[in-house]
């Protein structure tokens, strides 16, 4: 789709079909992680239910989200021998980037989506093992992450 | 009712206690609630979209239905943000339209919402979707007064250990005067999310639905006047809101 003034605009479809043409990949959501709503979703679903995958990777992406353990120790900019306490990541939604799991046969990323209702969004995608890339999946996400708010 | 609507494809506003449901063609394209924090503060507030900017665009293009449309052609808007944001709206209000409430709904045939977004979603689905954040807060703490009196923070000085970022600005808020409506519009966020993380905070204790205790005893009886009073709905086919709060608290009060 363009706009008036002639640049390309990507939709929630438009982003998740170009997370499938990753290599290997298999399906892709982007999932509200408070509700557990798929807000839209593309190719197939591990265990074959779209809904019933986007309420478990919420939940999932939940704890990932909010437990301390996972926050940096840096505040983005603060020189490193500053260790900055957790409650001013405050607004510096989310602290965490992405998830990855890693099975015999598949891959899982989840990408948080920065810039969005306060950082409660993450794109999944899931990806044969054998045919996926997993440092190019990491690049490719981020990328469609972002061209999903900006 | 709403099922026969979907079935005939039917086009026009579905209304109900809780806010009203816009169909085109059988799908459900927009929907309001005054419980809904609404897409206009999910847009603005995150500081995308400008209120100015807003106020212009809903004056001249509400009427034809394409406010939508016109956000995203003139790229104030990028498309996927106005997508994500309209589809969480979307199901922010449903939610309370769909919440049961024992009351039958209006449909007016015809009518159109204002923004136009285009795609709809199937009854069946958000019904479906409806019942399962029903489930889920009952899960968390299955106490429904929290969601319709005003939480009041049960903390004392100091921060507790568990509590996230952003359940302690929703603690900050929680005086026992704004509810959790009032909570979710001054912080931008969906006002379901606010619902979720109330319940979390009311199960560890950190919340308590403010005046509760004679507070039964006297809703129970304004509802009853309200209903008499909203006996003859109003010309615009909106029931009024405090009728509305009143019998989802009622409600509360049932289920517990």
């Amino acid at each position: 789709m363009q706009t008036e003034r002639g640049r390309n605009v990507s939709g929630i479809d438009e982003c998740l079909l170009e997370a499938l043409r990753l290599p290997g990949a298999r399906g892709a959501a982007v999932v509200d992680w408070v509700s557990g709503l798929a807000l839209g979703t593309a190719g197939d679903a591990p265990g074959g239910d779209h809904e019933a995958a986007a309420c478990e990777t919420a939940e999932l992406a939940r704890m990932v989200a909010e437990y301390r353990s996972f926050s940096p120790l840096h505040a983005a900019g603060t020189p490193s021998a500053v260790t900055v306490p957790a409650e001013q990541h405050a607004g510096q939604t989310p602290a965490v980037e992405d998830i990855i799991a890693t099975n015999s046969d598949s891959y899982h990323v989840l990408r948080f989506v920065t810039g969005a209702l306060d950082g409660t969004l993450f794109l999944h995608v899931w990806l044969d093992r054998d045919e996926g890339n997993l440092a190019l999946a990491r690049i490719r996400l981020a990328e469609i992450a972002g061209r999903l708010v900006l | 009712m709403l099922h026969r609507l979907a079935a005939e494809r039917a086009t026009g506003a579905f209304t109900r206690a809780g806010g009203t449901l816009f169909l085109v063609d059988g799908q459900i394209v927009h929907a309001e609630s005054p419980a809904a924090t609404g897409l206009e503060v999910l847009l603005t507030r995150g500081s995308v979209l400008s209120q100015a900017r807003w106020d212009a665009a809903l004056s001249r293009w509400g009427r034809e239905g394409s406010v939508a449309h016109n956000l995203v052609a003139r790229g104030h808007v990028p498309l996927g943000l106005l997508e994500l944001c309209q589809r969480t709206a979307l199901y922010d209000a449903a939610f309370f339209v769909l919440a049961p409430s024992g009351r039958l709904g209006r449909f007016r045939r015809e009518v159109r919402d204002w923004l136009g977004a285009g795609v709809g979603v199937a009854p069946a689905a958000v019904e479906s979707e409806t019942a399962r954040r029903l489930a889920l807060l009952d899960r968390i703490w299955p106490d429904a007064r929290i969601d319709v009196l005003p939480p009041a923070s049960a903390v004392g000085a100091g921060r507790p250990p568990t509590v996230t970022d952003r359940q302690l600005r929703i603690l900050q808020l929680a005086d026992g005067t704004r509810t959790a409506t009032d909570i979710a519009r001054e912080l931008g966020r969906p006002a379901f999310h606010t619902l979720v993380e109330l319940r979390r905070l009311a199960a560890g204790g950190l919340v308590v639905p403010a005046g509760s205790g004679r507070m039964e005893e006297h809703v129970a009886e304004a509802v009853r006047e309200g209903e008499q009073s909203a006996a003859v709905p109003p010309a615009d086919g909106f029931a009024k809101p405090d009728v509305a709060l009143l019998r989802r608290l009622m409600d509360a009060l049932e289920a517990l």
